[in-house]
């Protein structure tokens, strides 16, 4: 396990943040599971939509193509080993799902690069991947071929999935009748059970009941120590400390500080009351 | 090192086995969402075709069907419809399934050729069920004339790969164009318009009576070429190496040039979407 090394308040300085979040060579340290090196994403926006040709080229001739460019994240390096449970915090636009959505090879970054090892199941957005028309059962065959798990794999999986989501007597019913609790549940039922090696979830946890939300930090835990990595973002501060052994802060798309779950979470808990 | 080989490998293994296994439930979710709901389900890809087919020989049957189609015409124009529905089914589902699959391209890691593979692949199984109702209507037909030939079989091989080629590669230019420009869906349907009455579906070439130029340029539909190659097949004989040529040759073009297209573009797409 590596130092934990605490950035101090000059934590300003990038390079130095830069240093500390590397622990070990990602093509040598199998352990080493995610490793982000140098990330930076720009987006060239242009200041306004333009999605048809005429208006296109009437303001490519006219020499009125302008972008402004807007750097959502600028120089990251991270590294995440085996079992680790990282929680990205910050507030909103900071940067925090496009990091996830890089690491998850949704998104190519503009700079740098990530690589990663094992299965990785992103969970990034409610029903990503479903289909409305398609009952609940036929969902859960598409999501898992979306994870990469054939039909016969699923069908071995199927009852614990249907078990743990509480749903047995929604499966015939197309899941645009779903309300978004049951879809919720019905996500983190299938990402749960195919055992992944890197979980990423996007701020969906805050959606089931309290009874379901208890259950889902009870299997977190209960992945955790069989060995899954974890990174969450959430605004929940109770939820990262409860969840995540470290975190990391991004603020306009720097981090800021790299810690423990609990130091990071009180700093930004801090900050955001000095505003 | 051997190590990182072996372990780099094995993960371009599990990415391939993950988009295979994507692609198949695609094509089968295209295909159940087309009559979901529907009382007859699966049996509308066979009688759509065929009910379609008896309109259009209803309708030009006076028109065309007497001129010097050695074919029977209900055979005709059904060989005709099916052969072109296969490329306007996925050439035009396939155009907006970027924008359509924008959740699945945002959340979940997918690889983006997938969408316009599955929709010509759903739209190949579409037309392996119109290839019943074909056979249908030539066992029907027998009386006036229809014939059963071994050269069907060369339907399967090699004809349809080379419309499949063909297909794709125009799937992936349209669906690159339609994310930056989404004017290509209108103008592609007038297109697809003037492209079905340019292709002889329901007539010949020789009822029109072209001059030699517009005959040339009627040549340049590479259509034409894949139904007559295919109609070719129905009637027994085995198309010429040239007709190969051309078939093979347009549809590996075309699949390379929208290939490279789709590749160069598909960094930007999620900026655009």
């Amino acid at each position: 396990m590596a130092d934990l090394i605490h950035l101090t308040d000059s934590a300003d300085d990038k390079s130095q943040a830069a240093q500390y979040v590397k622990t070990g060579d990602f093509e040598l340290d199998e352990d080493i599971l995610i490793d982000v090196n140098d990330v930076g994403m720009r987006f060239r926006m242009p200041t306004e939509k333009i999605d048809n040709m005429k208006e296109y080229f009437i303001k490519l001739i006219k020499g009125k193509l302008k972008y402004r460019n807007f750097h959502v994240l600028d120089g990251i390096n991270l590294q995440v080993r085996r079992g680790e449970s990282l929680a990205l915090i910050g507030r909103n636009g900071a940067g925090k799902s496009t990091l996830l959505r890089i690491i998850a090879g949704i998104i190519e970054p503009t700079a740098g690069f990530v690589r990663t090892r094992g299965n990785m199941a992103p969970l990034l957005k409610l029903g990503a991947g479903f289909d409305s028309n398609a009952t609940g059962k036929e969902n859960i065959f598409l999501n898992g071929a979306m994870l990469g798990f054939s039909k016969r794999e699923m069908q071995k999986k199927y009852d614990s999935i249907v078990e743990f989501s509480e749903l047995k007597d929604f499966m015939n019913v197309p899941i645009k009748n779903y309300s978004s609790g049951m879809l919720t549940r019905l996500g983190f039922s299938i990402a749960v059970d195919i055992h992944p090696d890197i979980l990423l979830i996007d701020e969906i946890l805050a959606v089931g009941d309290a009874p379901f939300q208890k259950k889902c930090a009870e299997k977190i835990d209960s992945l955790r120590k069989e060995g899954t990595t974890f990174i969450v973002v959430s605004h929940s501060m109770e939820q990262v400390k409860r969840l995540c052994q470290r975190a990391v802060y991004l603020k306009n798309g720097k981090i800021i500080q790299y810690g423990t779950a609990q130091e990071v979470a009180d700093r930004y808990l801090k900050e955001c009351n000095e505003v | 090192m051997e190590k990182i080989k072996k372990s780099k490998m094995k993960a371009n293994a599990l990415q391939l086995k993950k988009s295979m296994v994507v692609l198949s439930s695609m094509v089968e979710k295209n295909i159940k969402n087309q009559y979901r709901r529907s009382v007859l389900g699966i049996v509308w890809t066979v009688l759509n075709p065929l009910l379609n087919m008896i309109v259009m020989a209803f309708v030009f049957s006076s028109i065309f069907g007497r001129a010097d189609i050695e074919m029977d015409y209900p055979v005709y124009v059904l060989s005709g419809t099916i052969v072109f529905t296969l490329m306007r089914v996925s050439t035009s589902e396939s155009l907006t399934c970027m924008v359509d699959n924008y959740d699945l391209l945002t959340k979940t890691r997918v690889p983006y050729a997938v969408f316009p593979v599955s929709h010509t692949f759903s739209s190949t199984v579409n037309f392996g069920f119109s290839l019943i109702a074909l056979i249908i209507v030539m066992l029907v037909r027998i009386p006036n004339g229809a014939e059963f030939h071994w050269t069907l079989f060369m339907i399967v091989f090699p004809w349809l790969p080379s419309l499949m080629l063909f297909s794709l590669g125009l799937s992936f230019i349209l669906s690159s164009i339609y994310v930056r420009f989404r004017d290509i869906k209108h103008i592609y349907s007038v297109f697809l318009t003037l492209w079905t009455y340019l292709t002889p579906i329901f007539y010949t070439l020789s009822t029109l009576n072209l001059s030699e130029t517009s005959l040339k340029i009627m040549n340049l539909n590479p259509m034409l070429h894949y139904l007559n190659y295919f109609r070719s097949l129905i009637m027994g004989v085995v198309p010429s190496l040239t007709e190969h040529l051309i078939c093979y040759g347009v549809g590996i073009f075309v699949f390379a040039i929208g290939l490279l297209i789709f590749n160069l573009s598909k960094k930007k797409f999620i900026l655009y979407i």
